[in-house]
C-alpha cells in the first residue's frame, strides 16, 4: 500500500490526460493523448529511429561529462591540495562560473559551427562547474584531525592522497557527479535544439514541423527518463562508494 | 643492541616487546602568538615510566604532546628520544587522541593495520582481539560505541608495538563506566608491553590511576610533581587513594582561587 502510494497521483492524471483527450476536451493539436503518445513511441521504436536518435544523444551527453567533468575533477583535485594553483586559477574560474554557459551560444556557434563540437563543448561547459566546485570544497573540508593523524602514522605524499584526502572529498565530489548529471541533459536539450541532424532534440524539432506532438511529447518524455537514469546512477555510485558513511545505508 | 636482537625471536611476548624510551624535554618554548603555552618547560621520563600531566584547559598540555610527536615543532629547546630497543634503534612515538581519528571509510581492521605493508593483517587481526575486538574486524567505524571506536584506535598504535605512547585525553569523551574499563585495559597493556607513557588528562583521578608520576602544569611549567607510591592495581576507593586525590586537586583549584582574588 505504502509503495503504490507515490504513483495514485501520476495514473490519475494520466487517466483524467486520456479522458480529456478522448471527449476532446484537449485538442490533440496542442497535447497529444497519452495512447497516441504510446503508439508512437512504439513504432519510432519499432523502426529503430528512436534507438540511433537516443544512442546519439547518450553518446553526446557521455563524451560532454567526461572531459568536462574529468577537467572539472582534474582543476577542483588541483586548486584544492595546493595554495598556489588556489591563487592562480580560483578567481578566474569563478569569473568564468557566473557566466551563464547559455549566453555563449552566440560565440560557441562562431567558434564552432553548428556541430559536434559545439554540443560538446556546451554540455563540457555545464558539467564542469558542478564537478569542480565540489571538488574542490571537498578537498578543503577533509577532517584536518584524520590528516594529522595521517600523518602521524607516516602517511605522506600519495599514500595521504589515496586513504584520506580522496575517500574524505568523495562524499562532495558525488554531490557534484548528481548536479552536473542534472546540468548535462539541460545543456545537450539546448544544444539539441539549436542545431542537430540527429539526436532526441532533432527528433523533436522536426517533430514540430510536421506538427507531430506525439513525436514530441515523446522526445520530451525521453528525456525525462533519461535524466531519471542518470540519477539513479549517480545514487547506485554514491551507494557503493559511501556505504561506510550511515547516511548512504542501504538498509532502512 | 645486536644480542637484544638475536635474542627476540626466543623470548616470550612479554618480555620481547619491553621496549620503552626515555624522554628528555630539555628548556621548551611555545607560543601561539603573544600567548605563551610553554615557558622554558623541562621534563625528564624515565624508559618503561607512566606520567600523567594534569592542568587546566589551555595550560599546554596538548601542544606538550604535539610537540613530542613532532606535528609542531617548538620555538625553542629540545625534545630527545632514548634508542629503541628494536631493530632500527628508531623510537616508534604513537599518539591517541581524544577523538578516536578512524577513518570512516575502512573497516576496523584496515584502520588498525594503517600504514603498513600487508603482510602484517594477522598481525592486526592479533592486537585487535586484545583489545576485546575480534569480531568487529570487518565492520565501519560508524557501527562502534564510541568505547569501542577508542580500543581501536588504541589498537592501532600498539599494532607498531610503540616504544612511546602518548594519551591526549583518549577517555575524556567516554562515559564513566567505558571510561573504567579503558583505563584497565591501557594499564593491562602498558605493564604487559612496557612503552613509555605519557597520558594528558583532566582526571585527577584517572592520572593517579594510571600513573607512576602525576605532573602539574601551569604558566607553562611544571608546578607540581608528585609520585603515586600507591601499589596497583590501584582502587579509588582506598584512604590513600582519596588523600592523594584531594592533595592534588587542591593544588589545582588553589591556583585557581588565588588568581580570581588577583582579578
Amino acid at each position: 500500500m505504502r509503495r503504490a502510494l507515490p504513483w495514485v497521483m501520476p495514473i490519475a492524471l494520466l487517466v483524467a490526460w486520456q479522458w480529456a483527450s478522448s471527449t476532446g476536451l484537449l485538442s490533440s493539436r496542442f497535447l497529444p493523448a497519452p495512447r497516441d503518445v504510446l503508439s508512437a513511441f512504439v513504432k519510432l521504436s519499432i523502426s529503430g529511429e528512436l534507438w540511433s536518435h537516443v544512442r546519439i544523444s547518450t553518446l553526446r551527453a557521455l563524451s560532454g561529462f567526461a572531459v568536462g567533468g574529468g577537467l572539472g575533477l582534474a582543476l577542483g583535485l588541483l586548486t584544492g591540495s595546493l595554495r598556489w594553483a588556489e591563487t592562480l586559477l580560483d578567481t578566474t574560474l569563478q569569473m568564468i562560473r557566473n557566466i551563464p554557459a547559455l549566453a555563449l551560444i552566440p560565440l560557441v556557434i562562431l567558434w564552432f559551427g553548428i556541430d559536434e563540437m559545439a554540443k560538446l563543448f556546451l554540455v563540457s561547459l555545464g558539467v564542469f562547474f558542478p564537478i569542480y566546485i565540489n571538488t574542490f570544497h571537498g578537498i578543503r573540508s577533509v577532517d584536518r584531525g584524520l590528516l594529522e593523524m595521517g600523518k602521524t602514522y607516516g602517511l605522506s605524499g600519495w599514500r595521504l592522497y589515496r586513504e584520506i584526502i580522496l575517500p574524505g572529498a568523495l562524499p562532495s565530489i558525488l554531490v557534484g557527479v548528481r548536479f552536473s548529471l542534472g546540468f548535462m541533459w539541460v545543456m545537450l536539450i539546448v544544444a539539441e535544439t539549436i542545431s542537430a541532424r540527429s539526436g532526441i532534440g532533432y527528433m523533436t524539432m522536426n517533430a514540430r514541423e510536421f506538427m507531430q506532438t506525439d513525436v514530441m511529447v515523446v522526445g520530451i518524455l525521453l528525456y525525462a527518463l533519461l535524466g531519471k537514469l542518470a540519477d539513479l546512477l549517480a545514487k547506485g555510485l554514491e551507494r557503493y562508494w559511501l556505504r561506510w558513511n550511515p547516511a548512504y545505508q542501504t538498509g532502512q | 643492541m645486536q644480542t637484544s636482537l638475536s635474542s627476540k625471536a626466543l623470548l616470550p611476548e612479554e618480555t620481547q616487546t619491553r621496549r620503552g624510551v626515555a624522554v628528555e624535554i630539555n628548556d621548551i618554548s611555545t607560543a601561539y602568538g603573544t600567548r605563551t603555552v610553554l615557558e622554558h618547560f623541562n621534563l625528564e621520563i624515565a624508559t618503561g615510566e607512566f606520567v600523567a600531566i594534569v592542568g587546566r584547559s589551555g595550560c599546554g598540555k596538548s601542544t606538550l604532546l604535539r610537540l613530542i610527536v613532532g606535528l609542531q615543532g617548538p620555538q625553542s629547546g629540545s625534545i630527545t628520544l632514548g634508542r629503541a630497543a628494536n631493530s632500527t634503534g628508531r623510537p616508534d612515538v604513537r599518539i591517541m587522541f581524544q577523538e578516536s581519528r578512524l577513518l570512516p571509510w575502512k573497516r576496523v581492521l584496515e584502520n588498525v593495520v594503517l600504514g603498513l605493508q600487508p603482510a602484517l593483517l594477522p598481525h592486526g587481526r592479533k592486537v585487535l582481539a586484545q583489545v576485546g575486538l575480534a569480531e568487529r574486524a570487518h565492520d565501519w567505524p560508524a557501527t562502534l560505541s564510541g568505547g569501542q571506536r577508542q580500543r581501536v584506535a588504541l589498537a592501532r598504535a600498539l599494532v607498531h608495538d610503540p616504544s612511546l605512547l602518548l594519551l591526549d585525553e583518549p577517555l575524556g569523551s567516554l562515559d564513566a563506566l567505558t571510561r573504567i574499563e579503558m583505563q584497565e585495559l591501557i594499564e593491562d597493556v602498558w605493564r604487559n608491553r612496557g612503552f613509555t607513557a605519557l597520558l594528558v588528562t583532566h582526571d585527577v583521578a584517572e592520572a593517579i590511576t594510571l600513573a607512576d608520576r602525576v605532573i602539574l602544569i601551569e604558566n607553562g611549567r611544571v608546578a607540581l610533581d608528585e609520585i603515586v607510591h600507591l601499589p596497583r592495581p590501584r582502587t579509588r576507593g582506598s584512604a590513600r587513594f582519596a588523600a592523594l586525590e584531594e592533595r592534588i586537586l587542591g593544588r589545582v583549584l588553589q591556583r585557581r582561587s588565588m588568581e580570581k582574588e588577583q582579578w
